[in-house]
């Protein structure tokens, strides 16, 4: 090879995935993250610990419902977005064992969010964070980032019919997590499964906006010490649990 | 002493043979890569607890072994040691095909491959995942055109592009070792992985280019002055020292401190991994070459030698799956004076096993540079007649 035609390859080589970006249309709306919400809301979550009741699953069940998630097979793939957990005094294990809920904690400085080569994952303006699934290349970095283990991959793909036709069905090969049904937040609704502990009069979901000192969960913040998790990883979770 | 390059003569069978057999293996690879695109990733290994595996390790790896190769060169290029010329194109060349590989590790075991353009579209310039790819593909244009200075004997450009070259890679290597580093994770986070990296990268890529340069020189029956290898030995037995250093330090450390004893002890005596630490990587990837190259007698000799780089290749093989591994089955201390007893998904330490089409995917896209590396050698001058030390 001569040096003409090596230059020319490189030439080529160079200017080849500029083309490719050209032909390329775009898939999402590069506005996805800030739209659609009202300034000034930070919404949050308080889960009331000793409200939690042992052996119920009703925030799961109603989450997987609205978000058309798919039936658990394997404990090692399944998507929950959140998940019952029990958890025990580590001297005194097993004596007692205290039920609660895990899920995406919102936080203000989202590792998901600054891992994301591609700004998949993002933070909107009023605190939800969510990952775009018409933008993640499934590079899995924000499942890594996560401390909570709040991240899920679709491995396989979502459910054969969606029992919620209003939600998009999930797509394969890319990251997904709970997004404080920003779906349902957006139209003034509660997230499904904080309308489903309601439903059952437990009531150890609440959730609301943190910028609003009349709100429910402004005041339970003002008079309680709820505290979020692992604080100390100056993620800024805003999830916060009360009576831990 | 003037060193002539040219290219091989490629009308044997067994050159024939060769190509056959890695258009097989590339064939495989693109198989497995299409099962696991449209059947999705849960046919690896992986699962949502870890979710890097194989191909990630691999990655890693190749940018490694990267490094090595482009040190050989800069011993002619920068610190002028003229014998080390007849290795110079073969150096750079495999420096360019390791990045290539680990790009297509990287993309190949994206959930959306399909999804290549994206980051061109729109990227978060904090992220390690851009941060990298963008530090990858500058550096191999940087070695093509080192790589074409060399073709064209620049002499007086070929110092300084090949400078540029080696201040990139330490760049590449410290945002490869980022990656990990830098992530909120207690396996992961170190300041001490950028440099820690570069050393593993430096032994690895010099144990694989005396494999390299040996295995050429005695397939292409061309003369090759031993002397020239035992001192590449040398300079791998002190990259091993200082790559023991680093993982002696880190290890301490994260012993030593309450916030961090608990998941140092489960990295080094806590399943199966420990065995790859102390087994795999202590003892075969670095006391028993250290041993090897540093005795007067099997320091000199050339089968005992190249036993060595194949122990330490091996050795870093199993400290890029310690970078990547261990630190995802570590049990995340989401309540750290709590314990899990109970949940609907894995919640504390877990297992990890390389799912069979991950290492063909592997080995696959091992062919395809390997393949680009067998043509490179038949249509560019880039093997020499022979190699001499200059006191010969």
């Amino acid at each position: 090879m001569d040096r003409r035609k090596f230059l020319r390859a490189g030439g080529i080589a160079l200017t080849a995935p500029a083309f490719g970006c050209a032909l390329q249309v775009p898939s999402t709306d590069e506005s996805a993250g800030s739209g659609h919400t009202s300034s000034g809301q930070r919404w949050g979550m308080v889960v009331d610990v000793p409200k939690c009741r042992e052996g119920c699953t009703t925030c799961m069940d109603a989450c997987r419902a609205e978000n058309n998630l798919p039936e658990p097979e394997d404990r090692r793939l399944d998507v929950h977005y959140i998940r019952k957990v029990r958890i025990t005094r580590k001297h005194t294990a097993g004596e007692l064992e205290t039920p609660l809920p895990l899920l995406c904690n919102h936080c203000d400085n989202p590792p998901c969010v600054q891992v994301c080569p591609v700004k998949a994952s993002f933070k909107r303006e009023d605190g939800i964070v969510m990952c775009d699934a018409h933008r993640c290349i499934g590079c899995r970095y924000c499942l890594i980032a996560c401390p909570y283990n709040a991240r899920f991959f679709s491995y396989t793909e979502g459910v054969e019919s969606p029992q919620n036709p209003d939600f998009p069905q999930r797509a394969h090969g890319v990251s997904q997590g709970c997004t404080f049904c920003s779906h349902l937040v957006d139209q003034g609704k509660l997230p499904a499964c904080v309308t489903a502990c309601e439903g059952i009069g437990a009531r150890a979901l609440i959730f609301g906006d943190l910028n609003d000192s009349d709100s429910e969960i402004s005041r339970i913040m003002a008079t309680n010490r709820a505290q979020g998790l692992r604080e100390d990883l100056g993620t800024e979770p805003k999830v916060y649990y009360l009576g831990l | 002493m003037e060193t002539r390059f040219e290219t091989i003569d490629g009308r044997s069978t067994q050159f024939r043979l060769l190509l056959g057999v890695l258009v097989l293996l590339i064939i495989a690879g693109l198989w497995s890569t299409w099962v696991m695109y449209w059947e999705g990733l849960h046919v690896t290994g992986m699962n949502n607890r870890v979710p890097w595996g194989l191909q990630i390790i691999m990655a890693v790896f190749y940018v490694g072994l990267s490094a090595g190769s482009l040190v050989i060169s800069s011993l002619y290029a920068i610190f002028g040691k003229k014998e080390y010329k007849p290795f110079a194109r073969i150096s750079v060349t495999l420096a360019i095909l390791f990045l290539v590989a680990a790009l297509l590790s990287i993309i190949l075991d994206w959930g959306r491959p399909d999804r290549i353009f994206v980051p061109f579209q729109y990227f978060n310039p904090f992220s390690m995942f851009t941060i990298n790819p963008f530090l990858y593909i500058t550096y191999i244009l940087i070695c093509v055109v080192y790589l074409w200075a060399m073709f064209a004997e620049r002499a007086k450009l070929i110092p300084v592009i090949a400078t540029v070259a080696v201040v990139w890679a330490i760049g590449v290597h410290s945002g490869t070792g980022a990656i990990f580093g830098f992530v909120p994770r207690e396996l992961y986070q170190s300041a001490l992985s950028p440099p820690s990296f570069i050393s593993a990268a430096l032994s690895s890529g010099t144990a694989m280019m005396i494999l390299v340069i040996l295995a050429l020189f005695r397939f292409t029956k061309r003369p090759l002055d031993e002397e020239l290898l035992v001192r590449l030995g040398k300079l791998l037995g002190v990259f091993i020292f200082i790559v023991m250093y680093f993982i002696a330090v880190e290890n301490t450390y994260r012993v030593y401190l309450p916030q961090s004893h608990h998941a140092g002890m489960y990295f080094l005596f806590g399943g199966i991994h420990s065995v790859v630490f102390w087994g795999g990587m202590i003892f075969v990837g670095m006391i028993i070459p250290v041993i090897i190259l540093f005795n007067k007698r099997t320091g000199s000799s050339i089968p005992w030698i190249a036993f060595s780089s194949v122990l330490v290749v091996f050795g870093v093989l199993c400290e890029r799956y310690l970078i990547v591994v261990p630190g995802q089955l570590a049990a995340p201390a989401i309540f750290p004076e709590w314990e899990i007893t109970y949940s609907v998904i894995e919640e504390g330490a877990v297992t990890y096993t390389i799912g069979f089409l991950e290492i063909v995917q592997a080995v696959g896209i091992l062919a395809i540079i390997s393949f680009a590396f067998v043509l490179g050698l038949r249509f560019l001058k880039l093997l020499p007649t022979e190699a001499r030390s200059l006191e010969a």
